[in-house]
């Protein structure tokens, strides 16, 4: 180690690295509002420490100083992730299908709905579907189980059938253990004789 | 010769997982590409494919876009995320079974930008979501960030 370029070198290193992280060279995380408003929060953790961001484009760059946040403008947001955001598919959204008691026939209620569904996942470019059957209490645990699968079985056909351009369906069922309103065993509940649809 | 042989050993057993891991089923898609513009492509196992909407993503997926590229893509649980340009995103690790708790989502960015709005996952189970950078971790409590990472 010499000490005669030392000095010359560390007087110079720190403002020429502080230009360098001025000139937007930097890597940094912000928080953002969701759509609803709701501010969530994210942690960034380095061997420095960890920072928590809990307001809305309040941003911390990922190798600086623990707690240094600082405030995003919309202008350096839009700069730096314009791209990004505008490429941010749709949310998935979910919709429930209500069924008369005992088998897969849709409610009139629900059947009137269905054209409104398919619109939504119409507009969603390649779309993925997961559909889960439920059922209420009413009959044995078994039949429920073999019930709630007939009736995914049957929205996911009704799916394939009017919309060719779904690229995938998953079926899953939970039978009577997933009650969208709580009941005792062998109670008949309308709300609870549904096929959850997420549309992705 | 206790080397090549140990060689030998790891690629039947590499080759023997490939074969029974039937990578390329649908029950191994974590999620699907929704928006592509521009270069974008979606690379698995050392097989890249230009990105489209629809294009499957699987654990171990590797997602770059070119100067004048972006992508969006959503996982099985409901996870959004949107990458900009000169990025490079990778789903380390991707587990989604709710009914067992078996959950995990671990993604990579190397370079660029990336925007995510938390799924299931991070509802469920918010320390099972991680976004690693080259200098730090962000760690996710349900929500909506977007980080940017120089070379």
């Amino acid at each position: 180690m010499t000490t005669y370029s030392a000095h010359p070198l560390r007087s110079t290193l720190p403002l020429v690295l502080s230009l360098f992280m001025a000139a937007c060279s930097q890597s940094y995380v912000v928080l953002l509002a969701e759509d609803d408003g709701r501010v969530g929060q994210v942690s960034v953790t380095t061997p420095a420490g960890t920072t928590l961001l809990d307001k809305a484009s309040e941003g911390i760059e990922i190798s600086g100083q623990p707690g240094k946040t600082f405030a995003v403008d919309p202008q350096r947001l839009e700069r730096d992730f314009g791209a990004a955001l505008a490429s941010a598919p749709r949310k998935p959204v979910s919709f429930d299908l209500y069924f008369n008691k005992g088998g897969t026939e849709l409610t009139a209620a629900s059947a009137a709905d269905i054209p409104k569904f398919f619109d939504e996942i119409k507009q969603r470019p390649a779309p993925d579907i997961s559909v889960i059957g439920h059922t209420d209490t009413a009959g044995s645990a078994e039949d429920n189980e073999r019930l709630s699968l007939n009736r995914a079985k049957a929205t996911a056909e009704l799916l394939k059938k009017n919309l060719p351009q779904v690229i995938n369906i998953t079926i899953d069922s939970h039978g009577e253990k997933n009650l969208l309103v709580p009941t005792p065993d062998n109670s008949a509940e309308p709300r609870n004789r549904r096929v959850e649809i997420t549309v992705r | 010769m206790p080397l090549p042989s140990c060689r030998v050993l790891i690629l039947a057993l590499l080759l023997s997982s490939c074969a029974f891991r039937s990578w390329g089923a649908d029950s191994d898609v974590v999620g699907y590409v929704k928006i592509a513009h521009g270069k974008a492509f979606v690379s698995t196992r050392q097989i890249a494919v230009d990105a489209q909407p629809g294009t499957p993503l699987y654990q171990g997926s590797t997602l770059t876009t070119g100067s004048d590229g972006s992508l969006g893509v959503t996982l099985k649980d409901n996870t959004v995320m949107s990458f900009g340009p000169d990025t490079e995103v990778s789903i380390d690790d991707y587990l989604y079974k709710p009914a067992q708790d078996r959950l995990k989502l671990a993604a990579r960015i190397v370079k660029g930008t990336l925007h995510y709005i938390s799924g299931v996952i991070a509802k469920l189970k918010p320390e099972a979501v991680s976004i690693n950078t080259p200098t730090g971790i962000i760690g996710v409590r349900g929500t909506r960030f977007a980080v940017k990472v120089e070379d």
